[in-house]
């Protein structure tokens, strides 16, 4: 039993940190109807940023994120602008798995080329430290990543139900026709949301680059996690995500508990299959959709 | 309108999708304070009318002119900024902000600094007195209002801007009969407080009767016009729009 709630209390912190990272992706297909192939690599370009930061000039990793996440805002939004914009409407769908595909082979290249392919993980001095609470161990990076990923994503939800260009983006996720009417410039709230989603990249790099070890070709792993996160959470859907990433890093936690480490990865496609025999839209799909 | 200024014109307009043009030609005027419909079977271009009109689709060749100016390479936003407010035919509001937000949204473009904030929810309270479905409803989502509901709600949020010129497409399609009524009855309010609109409606009746001018749509060109009454009256029209008989 008690290995069991140690197993549930690590996979509710690691579920946070997969929320972070696939909120962007969430945000970007909501704007968009964009499945961003790339999001796997911002995160794990964001890592190695940060991971530099901190070898270089000692910058603490969670202070990294303030560094990062402009330069990943103006990246994503780059991305967006120069790739995605110009693509015509009636491929745009199909063409941008294309593109951002390729923004993700170019991203893992220009890594490879920097930091060649060996692993390595970011280790501020608290790295190892951790709390006993109730008898049960929680890390100290762990608990602060989940702390960053409330705090990232409460920061999101206010700015997306409580602000004008919250407004804005909700209105082009539910309705884009109607809110050009209205005067929402879309393809200006489409850059912005994809840089937003780049900018989440980067607290979740920041912090996936202390809780694993990565190397350039980490995104692959990474990206196929965040699109099972985001398709049980029902495309598009900001709250679903954040459910599907606790769902999904609970099981996943007490598999590799209380079976093996070795199922640990699967167990995440099998809660995914079994959710979507019994609810194809996702847990969240039908009820919030194109709600954020 | 006999001595009233023109404040929309369109001016030998073409305008399509892809590589067909829909409208081949279209001629057609607006005045302040008229009310103009536009009929015509599926597919004779209307919908394209407002859609060329509002901006959401730029013209192939001809002009569009609000009040003399060519608004042709301007964008929806800067045509909304202009007085020009779409209503579209499919439904438009978005359903999982409340109606309050969704009326807000209609004055999204000014809702910047204090002074706009204040400015917009002072019109949204002006708007909402003429339309009762959105004080009654305003805290509920959009999404859950019937059809009829939405509709109403729609027009309210097209007024928020004080628009010169509502276009509106086929406002009553798909709703159920009382519905309709209500909608009909809030264009002729509309159209009794001078507001200008250039109408498009399948039900040619009820849009014939509401209107000052009207005109008949056919494969993208401008067929007949005439006054509301007079297009009544015609036989052509009573034949391919109002269901009458041969001969009638």
């Amino acid at each position: 039993m008690h290995e069991a709630v140690q197993a549930v209390i690590l996979g509710v912190l690691t579920g946070g940190v997969y929320a972070l990272m696939a909120s962007g992706q969430t945000l970007i297909f909501g704007v968009m109807k964009v499945v961003n192939l790339a999001q796997g690599a911002l995160v794990i370009l964001a890592a190695f940023l940060s991971h530099s930061l901190f070898t270089a000039w000692g910058v603490d990793p969670f202070l990294s994120v303030l560094i990062i996440a402009p330069l990943m805002f103006a990246l994503g939004a780059a991305v967006q602008w120069l790739l995605l914009r110009p693509l015509h409407q009636d491929d745009a769908a199909l063409l941008s798995l294309l593109v951002t595909f390729a923004v993700a082979l170019g991203i893992e290249g220009a890594l490879t080329v920097v930091y060649h392919t060996d692993y390595r993980t970011t280790r501020p001095a608290y790295v190892d430290r951790s709390w006993r609470i109730a008898g049960y161990q929680v890390g100290e990076v762990r608990l602060a990543a989940f702390a960053l990923s409330l705090i990232t994503l409460g920061g999101l939800w206010m700015l997306l139900s409580r602000t004008r260009f919250g407004r804005s983006v909700r209105a082009t996720v539910q309705n884009p026709v109607a809110a050009r009417l209205l005067g929402v410039e879309t393809a200006r709230v489409a850059a912005l949301g994809f840089g937003l989603g780049a900018a989440t990249a980067a607290a979740a790099g920041a912090v996936y680059g202390m809780v694993y070890s990565f190397n350039p070709n980490s995104h692959y792993d990474l990206i196929s996690r965040l699109l099972s996160v985001v398709i049980l959470g029902g495309l598009g859907s900001l709250g679903g995500t954040v459910v599907a990433a606790l769902v999904m890093g609970v099981a996943s936690s007490l598999v590799g508990a209380l079976a093996s480490p070795v199922w640990s990865d699967f167990s995440f496609f099998v809660v995914l299959l079994a959710v979507l025999l019994l609810r194809p839209q996702g847990l969240f799909g039908a009820r919030l959709r194109g709600a954020l | 309108m006999n001595g009233v200024p023109d404040l929309l014109v369109l001016d030998h307009v073409t305008a399509g999708y892809g590589l067909g043009d829909v409208l081949h030609g279209v001629d057609l005027t607006v005045a302040e304070g008229e009310v103009v419909c536009l009929i015509g079977p599926n597919g004779a271009g209307k919908s394209t009318v407002l859609r060329t009109v509002s901006g959401l689709l730029r013209p192939g060749g001809g002009q569009v002119r609000l009040r003399g100016e060519p608004v042709d390479h301007l964008s929806p936003r800067e045509r909304l900024l202009r007085g020009i407010a779409h209503v579209p035919q499919e439904r438009s509001l978005f359903p999982a902000m409340s109606v309050w937000d969704n009326l807000l949204m209609g004055g999204h473009i000014l809702d910047r600094g204090r002074a706009g904030r204040a400015a917009v929810r002072e019109r949204a309270d002006t708007v909402a007195e003429q339309f009762p479905i959105v004080a009654a409803r305003r805290h509920e989502a959009a999404g859950s209002l019937s059809g009829g509901e939405q509709k109403q709600v729609e027009l309210a949020r097209a007024l928020m801007l004080d628009p010169a010129l509502m276009l509106l497409d086929e406002p009553s399609i798909g709703l159920e009969p009382r519905a309709r009524q209500a909608v009909f009855a809030t264009v002729r309010a509309l159209a009794d407080a001078g507001r200008s609109i250039l109408l498009v409606e399948q039900n040619a009746r009820s849009g014939l009767a509401v209107a000052d001018r009207a005109a008949v749509l056919e494969s993208g060109r401008v067929q007949l016009n005439g006054t509301g009454r007079a297009l009544l009256a015609d036989p052509r029209v009573a034949r391919l729009y109002l269901g009458a008989k041969e001969g009638v």
